[in-house]
């Protein structure tokens, strides 16, 4: 009696949520793979036709079309975004736990400042402030040495490393905070007895603090690894702003999937894209939400 | 004593690392700041300083006066107020009942929860177009704060559901015996204890609504209809070089609510969004 009442109760009260959820959220999905079953684009806005699993042998299969590279890509975007921001938030947060650091608390404060900007105004600023090649703040510094300026996004090598400079700008404050957090839970007597036995900094770094920050920070590591990886402001915004395409050709998975939907029109294609990458992260998040687990048990 | 002197050195050339690093991060903020305050118009000379020599307010002027930045202004809080409240209104009875109690299918929408969570709203814009145009609420502002909503119901859900498993039970039941209904529970007990999980979600939700660029720049044609996301995109992106100050100034002016925000509420965002386990 009191467990019926009880379900009835949980289902009233999320009722309203999980509707909203189901109607501007999952329905929207489905419809996307329904509409990634058709050759829906420009031309073919109402009267299109049921063509079945064409659009995805046509993403998967013939590589002129751009999403094996753009997968590639976005691959290659996340390990070397990753890696440098483990490792560079690291060493700034070891070096902001240095003992007599009287103004940790006041870099600390600087050093977040830009994960408290809006990320699009910051990625505009940093594309009319900094890359612009006429009046950008770096041509001017160069011109002023004497170099020639430089088109910083024109060419995907450039691109690539601006867009993952300011992509370590953006990140870099929130796993730096993630990380000095980390540090400051270990127990100190673990270096003290280790300093004793006459253990170096590389020592202590290897033995205790690298397998005690690694549980506390790897929830984190892995959501940053997903919004990396679904990263689209960054490369958009910089380099293929409708009329203001840079000329640089880099596509992450998700700007291609934008590009593919409303810069060429081809709705049907762009869709079966979208549900490409969808399962692709349900397949990466059920991988790693089990992993934690298996270490558990072990 | 000569270690004292080495230990001495080496914490001057951390300190100075770090002024210069913290320096090295605010320029491009810095150097927009100072556009946005310059008098003469030296953009393309070559003796630029962090300092305008001349300063003007000019630029923040002509974001008020010239541009519709206060009736953009106007769409995104009526946009984030509405979405908020319909996002916190849904989310809480919602968020509590998945903390509080069992019941058959629970796990699965939890699991649910997180995948929808992962998937970005961006991709399926082809179809929330589709699905909104027959219903004409293409460059509408409900059209977009059905889309808002939807993206942030999910959010707001998860993220208080765990912030309220970890308010222990003990106080509830207590409350329970000496007969409280379960609508006096939530509004006297649980929301009181909540309101951490609340500030930062609604916060979450704010900031969402107020930087969403790529929904209102597809969905929104006319310029009187912006978001202030969609129309400070549409400063930069027209007449670049001419509107550069401006745009500086926007930009500033744009950015200095959320950073107030974000400052006040920074302890709470560290803990209030790593013990949900979402990250915006």
């Amino acid at each position: 009696m009191k467990k019926g009442k009880n379900t009835l109760f949980a289902y009233a009260w999320s009722a309203p949520s999980l509707f909203l959820i189901l109607m501007i959220v999952i329905f929207p999905i489905l419809y996307t793979a329904y509409i990634s079953m058709t050759n829906m684009n420009v031309y073919h806005w109402n009267n299109y036709e049921f063509i079945g699993l064409e659009n995805y042998k046509d993403a998967l299969l013939v590589l002129d079309n751009g999403f094996i590279t753009a997968l590639f890509f976005t691959v290659l975007w996340t390990i070397v975004n990753m890696v440098l921001q483990v490792a560079i938030a690291f060493l700034l947060a070891t070096l902001l736990n240095i003992r007599k650091l009287k103004l940790r608390n006041v870099y600390k404060t600087l050093l977040i400042f830009p994960w408290a900007m809006p990320g699009y105004v910051s990625i505009l600023l940093w594309k009319t402030g900094m890359f612009n090649s006429q009046f950008g703040l770096l041509n001017q510094w160069l011109q002023k040495v004497g170099f020639e300026p430089v088109r910083w996004l024109n060419s995907n090598g450039m691109a690539f490393i601006c867009c993952t400079v300011v992509n370590l700008w953006l990140a870099l404050p929130f796993m730096i905070t993630i990380i000095d957090g980390a540090l400051q839970s270990i127990d100190k007597s673990y270096y003290e007895s280790a300093m004793l036995d006459g253990a170096t900094w590389l020592e202590r770094t290897r033995y205790i603090t690298l397998p005690m920050i690694k549980p506390i920070i790897a929830p984190s590591v892995i959501i940053t690894t997903f919004t990396t990886f679904k990263q689209f402001d960054i490369i958009y915004l910089l380099t293929q702003q409708v009329g203001a395409k840079t000329g640089a050709e880099i596509h992450t998975i998700l700007t291609y999937a934008y590009e593919k939907a409303f810069i060429t029109n081809n709705y049907g294609y762009s869709s079966a894209v979208s549900i490409i990458i969808f399962i692709m992260l349900i397949v990466f998040s059920s991988v790693s939400n089990a992993e934690p687990k298996k270490r558990g048990n072990n | 004593m000569s270690r004292k002197i080495k230990e001495k050195i080496g914490l001057a050339v951390v300190n100075l690392f770090f002024i210069v690093l913290c320096f090295g991060v605010l320029i491009p903020v810095l150097y927009a700041f100072s556009v946005s305050l310059n008098a003469d118009n030296s953009l393309l000379s070559s003796d630029f300083s962090f300092l305008p020599k001349k300063m003007t307010l000019n630029n923040y002027k002509a974001v008020f006066f010239e541009e519709p930045i206060l009736l953009w202004f106007k769409n995104s809080m009526v946009m984030a107020v509405v979405a908020l409240g319909i996002s916190l209104g849904t989310g809480i009875p919602a968020a509590y009942a998945f903390s509080r109690r069992d019941f058959p299918g629970k796990k699965a929408i939890l699991k649910m929860l997180i995948l929808l969570y992962a998937f970005p709203s961006l991709l399926s814009m082809t179809a929330l177009y589709k699905l909104l145009s027959p219903l004409g609420l293409i460059n509408t502002k409900i059209g977009l704060i059905i889309v808002y909503t939807g993206t942030m119901a999910v959010f707001a859900l998860w993220n208080m559901k765990g912030y309220f498993d970890t308010i222990p039970k003990e106080i509830e039941e207590a409350a329970m015996i000496d007969g409280a209904t379960t609508t006096q529970l939530v509004s006297r007990i649980v929301l009181p204890l909540a309101k951490p999980t609340i500030a930062v979600t609604a916060m979450m939700i704010l900031i969402y609504v107020w930087n969403e660029y790529i929904f209102a720049i597809n969905f929104m044609t006319g310029s009187d209809t912006y978001t202030l996301a969609a129309g400070l995109y549409s400063l930069q992106a027209t007449e670049m070089s001419g509107s550069w100050p401006v745009f500086a100034a926007a930009s500033i002016v744009v950015s200095i609510p959320i950073l107030i925000v974000f400052f006040a509420l920074q302890k709470n965002m560290t803990t209030g969004l790593t013990s949900g386990g979402v990250k915006a």
